[in-house]
């Protein structure tokens, strides 16, 4: 299975086009999707945590379009960089580290959501863990993608 | 021109801009004006910022000289060593002025003794710099060493900072990865904070007074500290590979023209017309500056993340 996915022509493409516009454009994007992703994600996060607190919760609702910009962003190119490596990262724990952190910090956004669109105007224990364990998680995924690298060629 | 003749053009920037910035300064402090002091923390700024193309294209310039038999690689490696102290100071200075003029907006006042630990890391700076200067021009310029000899400045080769730094880069198995992660941490964070900002000069969220988006600008300015030392740790440690790729002069441009634009926002004062909760309707200019904030962030992204394919770094 992981081996006809890596055989797939898109497979060919990523790994043997000379163009500027197959891998590299693809890990550029990937790196951009993180940032508006990760960043938007913490702005949200350290308001829950107390950073700017006068700033009423409804004016970050702009954070979730962002955020579905990004998330659109990495999942498309996560796909095609994945398909690059099937055979290896298929198989590889800091691959499938990385993926359960990503959805970790993807899972922990939902009450996120939920609490701003709620306008609750008390930010509770609770909500200052979610947000520290949202800081947290994306920090992890962040860490596990770049080492992946390192980790597996 | 080469890199090296860029370096000549651009070298006096950090003595020169000093001596400016701490002139206007001084200034405010013997005629009492606030005025001039905040000017002068800009200029610190700009001076700063713009220390750090020189610094790149000193060490660009030393792999475009470092052959010719009449240059001491001894000589430039000690230059080298003192600049980069003198770049470290250069950047304490310019980040201190930068929380002053943040709070100088925010607060109407900078906090006390910001402004003075500023003008004294930048007679630090003047110091360190002045000698960088000095032992660069030694580098080819015998007429200014007394008996006339082109004599190599004393300094063990094995206990350059800069080596030791390089030494870390290539045989820690840790020291490079760690780095990337954070500067990939801090990239995130910047981008977040810019992104905020410029969509609210955009337009975006106008319920929202600016005051609040300026407020997170200090986060910004956290990932883009970490992004400045995990980079320089980069640059520093293997200097070979950026100097000889194009997209890191694209980067490093783009970084001047999004740094002068941070500069822009944190100054930016239409938006505390009336107080600090004030409102206000962004006009085409302000829309133009935030299109141009984004560009050049997103340029220096995608330069960076180019270097290995456009360029040949990895």
């Amino acid at each position: 299975m992981l081996e006809w996915i890596e055989g797939t022509s898109v497979g060919l493409w990523m790994r043997e086009s000379p163009s500027v516009w197959a891998f590299p454009t693809i890990l550029t994007l990937h790196t951009t999707g993180m940032g508006i992703l990760v960043g938007a994600s913490w702005l949200l996060d350290l308001r829950l945590l107390g950073v700017g607190r006068s700033t009423p919760l409804s004016a970050y609702r702009w954070v979730f379009p962002a955020i579905t910009v990004g998330l659109i962003i990495n999942l498309v190119t996560g796909v095609f960089l994945f398909i690059k490596n099937a055979t290896t990262w298929g198989t590889a724990a800091p691959f499938g580290v990385k993926m359960l952190l990503v959805v970790t910090s993807v899972v922990l956004l939902l009450p996120i959501r939920k609490y701003v669109r709620g306008e609750a105007s008390e930010v509770g224990g609770n909500t200052r863990l979610l947000a520290i364990a949202s800081i947290l998680a994306w920090a992890a995924a962040v860490t596990a993608g770049r080492l992946l690298a390192y980790l597996v060629v | 021109m080469n890199l090296a003749h860029l370096h000549l053009v651009m070298n006096h920037v950090p003595t020169i801009g000093s001596v400016a910035a701490l002139g206007v300064l001084l200034l405010g402090y013997v005629r009492r004006n606030d005025h001039l002091k905040h000017v002068g923390l800009e200029v610190l700024f700009i001076v700063a910022l713009l220390t750090l193309p020189v610094y790149v294209s000193g060490v660009a310039g030393y792999f475009e000289i470092k052959n010719r038999p009449d240059v001491s690689v001894d000589a430039v490696k000690i230059h080298q060593d003192v600049a980069l102290f003198g770049f470290g100071w250069m950047m304490m200075a310019g980040f201190v002025a930068w929380i002053a003029l943040w709070q100088w907006r925010r607060h109407g006042r900078p906090g006390r003794g910001f402004v003075p630990a500023a003008t004294l890391l930048l007679v630090m700076t003047l110091v360190v710099m002045g000698r960088a200067a000095n032992l660069g021009g030694e580098i080819r310029h015998p007429e200014i060493l007394t008996g006339g000899a082109a004599a190599a400045p004393a300094g063990d080769p094995d206990r350059f900072v800069t080596s030791a730094i390089t030494e870390v880069a290539v045989y820690s198995h840790w020291a490079w990865p760690a780095a990337e992660t954070v500067h990939f941490l801090g990239l995130s964070l910047s981008l977040g904070v810019l992104l905020a900002i410029n969509l609210r000069l955009l337009g975006f969220m106008s319920e929202v007074p600016f005051a609040q988006v300026h407020r997170l600008l200090p986060w910004g300015m956290l990932g883009f500290g970490a992004n400045l030392i995990t980079g320089m740790f980069f640059f520093v440690g293997q200097p070979g590979q950026y100097t000889s790729s194009n997209p890191f002069y694209w980067k490093i441009l783009f970084l001047v023209i999004a740094g002068a634009n941070f500069l822009y926002l944190t100054v930016f004062g239409k938006a505390w017309k009336e107080g600090e909760s004030a409102r206000f309707d962004p006009n085409i200019a302000d829309k133009a500056m935030a299109i141009l904030s984004l560009t050049a962030w997103l340029g220096v992204l995608y330069a960076g993340r180019m270097l290995p394919f456009l360029g040949k770094s990895f």
